[in-house]
């Protein structure tokens, strides 16, 4: 699947350009060496062994077969942040896209990471998902503002459902965003119906 | 007085009125001159028969229906067999390429363009936004508006939110419709 519109130019908050992109299967390489250089407790909030590269494998064929989209940050030939979106291709909730956001630990506060999730919302809307979910331990502050900010609001908490590298148990978070009113809104407007019918 | 008259044809559900007001908002907010818009619908709005009628003038437009357009746009077959017969010799005909086949009705000295809009808008994403690709092959293609008067019109007339898709799909419109003028000219 092409996705229109890339590479993206994006700025961090003191106005340096960053590249964003789709993940191209040659990008494999450095996406591994992105994740496994991440901290052990980044690590352990995410739901995959990233520095397996049999995740990787299976991760570039998901990528490969449309089921997952994922976007990379470069800067200095480096990836220095992903982006992805995960999509039910058939089932009842094939309206809904997971996204999941990774940013190296030297660029967080700069924006990329609210930059590169805007990017991946924008083209989750265009693939026709309309509703977004992520999943956030509770003292990720960072990352519960940065989604916040781009429209996402919880919507139910697991308690004791995480286990962080000290044992100690957190709660989860499950926020969403339903964007399916923009297109509804788009329809509408196109629907062509009579202003003097109302 | 220099005077254009645009018809757009179409399905309801197309976003043919909204063409029709991008162009007008275009020509009369941005771009300095004069346009009315006067919109008919069949007997149910979704799926009949749809058409605006756009004049553009340097001045103020006395009468604002149009006979025998200048240009006209037409995405469905319906609206090419009805109203290509009535456009001016000489004038413009951009049509969807995908559903429209030509024929010999078209009058004299007639120039007509296609676009595969329906096509490109499926690939941006959203076959919604065909009207907007059709909006950027009309300005592509004519040269009437300028390019960034249409643009503003199209990221001011669309819903919050949908804006980055739809000026996509105008540009790609109009790139396709600056590739195809060049072309015939």
């Amino acid at each position: 699947m092409k996705l229109e519109g890339f590479p993206q130019t994006v700025f961090l908050r003191d106005g340096t350009p960053v590249a964003v992109r789709p993940l191209a299967a040659a990008d494999a390489k450095a996406l591994l060496e992105f994740y496994r250089s991440l901290p052990e407790e980044d690590r352990l909030y995410l739901k995959d062994d990233v520095t397996d590269a049999g995740w990787l494998q299976r991760f570039v064929a998901l990528v490969g077969s449309g089921e997952v989209v994922s976007l990379i940050a470069e800067r200095a030939g480096k990836v220095v942040a992903e982006a992805t979106l995960y999509r039910a291709l058939r089932g009842w909730s094939m309206h809904v896209g997971e996204i999941r956001i990774s940013v190296a630990p030297a660029l967080r506060r700069d924006g990329l990471g609210t930059s590169i999730a805007r990017e991946l919302v924008k083209v989750a809307t265009r693939l026709g998902v309309e509703k977004m979910v992520i999943e956030v331990v509770e003292n990720q502050v960072g990352a519960r503002r940065m989604f916040r900010k781009l429209g996402f609001r919880q919507e139910a908490v697991l308690r004791s459902h995480v286990k962080d590298i000290n044992g100690t148990k957190r709660n989860l978070i499950l926020a969403s965003t339903d964007v399916s009113h923009i297109w509804d809104a788009m329809e509408a407007l196109v629907a062509d119906f009579s202003p003097s019918a109302e | 007085m220099h005077k254009t008259e645009i018809r757009v044809g179409g399905l309801g559900g197309q976003g043919v009125i909204l063409c029709g007001m991008i162009i007008g908002k275009a020509a009369s907010i941005f771009d300095g001159k004069h346009a009315t818009l006067i919109q008919a619908f069949g007997p149910e709005a979704r799926g009949s028969a749809c058409s605006a009628q756009v004049t553009v003038a340097d001045e103020a437009i006395g009468y604002p229906y149009v006979k025998n357009p200048d240009i006209l746009i037409v995405m469905s077959p319906d609206a090419y067999t009805q109203f290509a017969p009535q456009l001016a010799p000489g004038g413009m005909l951009l049509y969807e390429s995908d559903l429209i086949t030509l024929d010999d009705k078209l009058p004299k000295g007639v120039r007509a363009f296609g676009v595969p809009a329906t096509r490109f808008a499926e690939e941006l994403g959203r076959r919604l936004v065909l009207n907007i690709v059709m909006t950027g092959f009309f300005a592509g293609v004519t040269g009437l508006l300028s390019y960034e008067s249409v643009e503003k019109a199209v990221k001011t007339s669309v819903p919050k939110g949908t804006e980055d898709l739809n000026l996509r799909a105008f540009h790609k419109g109009y790139e396709y419709g600056r590739e195809q003028s060049a072309g015939k000219n």
